[in-house]
């Protein structure tokens, strides 16, 4: 098994001390157009845990991983990650929140070697100390022997192993994993679970939305359900849904109209 | 209410500066009649710059503070100046076909530039329509609007060093003229039309700004009417939603 | 001010990505230069064969093929990042988006300038133009314009990149801020092959020169705003 050194962002401290939680949002919706992606959705997660994002298709996991990241913003409601508001410091949240999405952002006519050299670099790695870091993360996730080779030539479970070496090359403390599995072979998939575990060994708070429910149960620690934009369900330990004193109307938070 | 006081004011004063742009001041000694265009030419212009100005500011504002009305604003602004430019550049050719022979004349530098003013004008319209997500266009619109504005002195230099040969107003020029009294009212006549013109500007500006809070307002209506159509689906009977504690 | 430093490294290593692309990219590079060839050489069926009347069109038909390539090469820049969604993941990294512009903008303006470098000869044997002396103005305008047009297309290429009718909106709405820019550099060109009898070279160059502090300024201040969804 290759050595794998998870870095991971230092904790912030919230007010008075305490420790915020990874996420929390209130009522927090998104429109695409004029479809409602996510409807109001209220939920608090604890540092540090692991959770399964379930449901089925177009429940709005995508969105709400989106969301996590700052690649899109709030219609309405509210979302904070580590107790960063995302509407006023988005900024702050970047590299705390990495995401891994179903795209895997690769850039074809570089090689492997060279995607992650531009990704450690973007991740405030240094050229000389980034190196090491890079390597090791392409030995983890088992693309060594093609390090030279083009992003062009990769099979889709290639370009999934690629981006996964992406992500350890980050510093995060919030990991949203998109569907990580997908395009894996059983090794591919094997190693996801271990990258998991290791992230959960080491505090970072992971957020995995799968169509795998039971592969992900095992390895969390709470899973919510999503159906139609909303949560159906949560279970397990570490996610409460909706901070106290949340509405069940949404809030109007549009900035702008009168009403 | 007020928009109404000004909209019949706007209206006098373009139909008395009209009365007086026509049978008051005398007619141009080289050019005629033709020349009175230019008290509706260059005053549509100069609003048509203005509209773009607001709508650049406009834009900034949104980028600021992330409010829709600042995007309301910036749209509205550049829909009337479009409307002023298209006005002024039909003027301007109405005025050179009987003075120069030409509908169009490249030497003319205002000519030029207003064309230009009225690409970049229907350039940011089009952006608008092209763009479903309220905040995506307000922001995209918002840059466009911006560097189009700033782009309009510059605009303006290189047309002018361009060899343009200003057909300045004439009234400018004293030796063009004998008696020394007209000039007085050529200037009376372009200030009051363009008096005129600003009033009906501030007008139509004010009236569309309140179409767009409206239009703002009813696609923000069906927006939550989806969230909530989301929500009762999932609480009716046979959904699963669990009602939030506290 | 090791913020800035950060900025560089992060712009350098955009651009350097950017042109390693570029010169991989299958010729893709190639083929907008050889497109920008083939319309300086319809230019010539259009206004020919009088000689004469193509020399003095010549300055006016290379910068014309220059902004129809460039139009090309500023598309291409930003399709790059959208292919395989890789710019969902540029806009999420934590650096500073005026990096991620002045990166972008910059092997634009190389790409450019590779661009407009290539057609100068391409134009002086087609139209039979002597360079002579005026290799010097005519390099001041090709890096002036080239910096103005990245300036410019960088913005609007980002802007455009995830639009609808995407092809036709960089295009539109980039010419009219270009035209200036087209303006000055033909009037430098010109005043660079035949004589400034009115010494106007200078203001030209000036005005080139404004135009892309401005634009550059505006961009970098406005990209972080395009990149958002």
């Amino acid at each position: 098994m290759p050595q794998t050194t998870i870095y991971v962002a230092p904790r912030l401290a919230g007010t008075l001390g305490t420790i915020p939680p990874a996420v929390a949002t209130v009522e927090l919706a998104r429109l695409f157009g004029r479809s409602a992606a996510l409807a109001g959705v209220s939920l608090t997660i604890e540092i540090g845990r692991t959770v399964g994002l379930v449901g089925p298709n177009g429940a709005g996991k995508t969105t709400l991983l989106r969301l996590c990241a700052t690649a899109i913003r709030p219609s309405y409601g509210s979302l904070a990650i580590d107790g960063i508001d995302a509407q006023e410091h988005p900024e702050l949240i970047r590299g705390r929140a990495v995401y891994l999405s179903h795209a895997t952002g690769h850039y074809d006519d570089l090689t492997a070697l060279e995607n992650l050299r531009f990704a450690a670099t973007m991740f405030g790695w240094g050229e000389r100390e980034g190196d090491p870091v890079v390597r090791e993360a392409l030995e983890t996730v088992g693309l060594a022997f093609v390090a030279g080779a083009r992003v062009r030539t990769f099979s889709a479970g290639m370009r999934k192993r690629l981006a996964l070496a992406r992500v350890l090359v980050a510093r995060p403390s919030l990991l949203l994993l998109d569907e990580p599995h997908a395009a894996l072979d059983s090794d591919g998939m094997a190693l996801v679970d271990r990258l998991i575990g290791l992230w959960h060994e080491a505090g970072v708070t992971v957020l995995v939305a799968s169509h795998q429910a039971d592969r992900v149960a095992s390895m969390a620690d709470a899973t919510v359900r999503l159906e139609g934009g909303l949560v159906a369900e949560v279970s397990g330990a570490g996610v409460s849904q909706g901070p106290v004193g949340a509405t069940a109307r949404p809030r109007v938070a549009v900035v702008g109209m009168d009403r | 209410m007020k928009s109404r006081v000004l909209g019949f004011v706007a209206l006098l004063a373009v139909i008395a500066a009209a009365i007086f742009g026509l049978f008051v001041v005398p007619a141009d000694l080289h050019q005629g009649d033709a020349q009175r265009v230019m008290y509706v030419h260059v005053g549509s212009a100069w609003l048509g710059e203005l509209s773009f100005g607001l709508a650049a500011l406009a834009g900034l504002g949104y980028l600021w503070r992330r409010d829709l009305r600042f995007d309301a604003l910036a749209h509205s602004a550049v829909e009337v100046g479009v409307l002023f430019t298209a006005f002024a550049i039909w003027g301007g050719m109405m005025w050179g076909r009987p003075v120069w022979g030409v509908f169009w004349q490249w030497e003319d530098p205002r000519l030029a530039t207003t064309a230009l003013l009225l690409a970049l004008g229907i350039g940011y319209l089009l952006l608008r329509r092209l763009s479903d997500d309220p905040t995506r266009r307000a922001s995209r619109a918002a840059v466009v609007g911006l560097i189009a504005a700033l782009d309009i002195p510059i605009i303006h230099f290189s047309v002018i060093w361009w060899r343009g040969l200003h057909q300045g107003p004439t009234f400018i020029d004293p030796a063009k003229s004998l008696k020394a009294a007209v000039p007085m009212l050529f200037v009376a006549a372009l200030l009051f039309m363009l008096t005129a013109f600003t009033l009906t500007w501030a007008w139509l500006l004010i009236r569309r700004y309140q179409l767009a809070r409206l239009e703002t307002r009813i696609e923000e209506e069906v927006r939550l009417s989806r969230i909530n159509a989301a929500r009762a689906a999932a609480t009716a009977p046979g959904g699963a939603v669990e009602e939030p504690a506290g | 001010m090791s913020e800035l430093r950060r900025g560089l490294a992060v712009a350098i290593a955009i651009a350097r990505k950017d042109a390693t692309s570029e010169l991989r990219g299958r010729q893709a590079a190639g083929s907008t230069l050889f497109f920008a060839a083939i319309v300086l050489l319809l230019f010539g069926f259009a206004l020919g064969p009088n000689a004469q009347r193509l020399a003095e069109a010549a300055p006016g038909l290379l910068w014309l093929a220059i902004v129809f390539g460039g139009l090309l090469t500023m598309a291409r820049l930003h399709q790059l990042e959208a292919e395989d969604g890789a710019l969902e993941q540029l806009a999420l990294y934590p650096v500073d988006r005026r990096a991620i512009y002045a990166g972008k903008a910059l092997a634009g303006a190389a790409a450019m300038l590779v661009l407009g470098g290539l057609l100068v000869p391409v134009v002086a044997i087609l139209y039979t133009i002597p360079l002579g002396s005026a290799w010097l103005p005519l390099l001041a305008a090709v890096v002036l314009g080239a910096i103005g047009f990245a300036a410019v297309g960088t913005a609007y290429a980002g802007l455009t990149v995830r639009m609808r009718a995407r092809e036709v909106m960089l295009p539109l709405l980039m010419l009219p801020i270009v035209a200036p820019l087209l303006l000055a550099a033909v009037k430098v060109t010109v005043t660079a092959l035949g004589g400034d009898p009115l010494g106007e070279q200078g203001a030209w160059l000036q005005l080139l020169a404004g135009f892309d502090v401005i634009m550059l300024v505006v961009g970098a201040g406005t990209y972080g705003f395009l990149l958002e969804e």
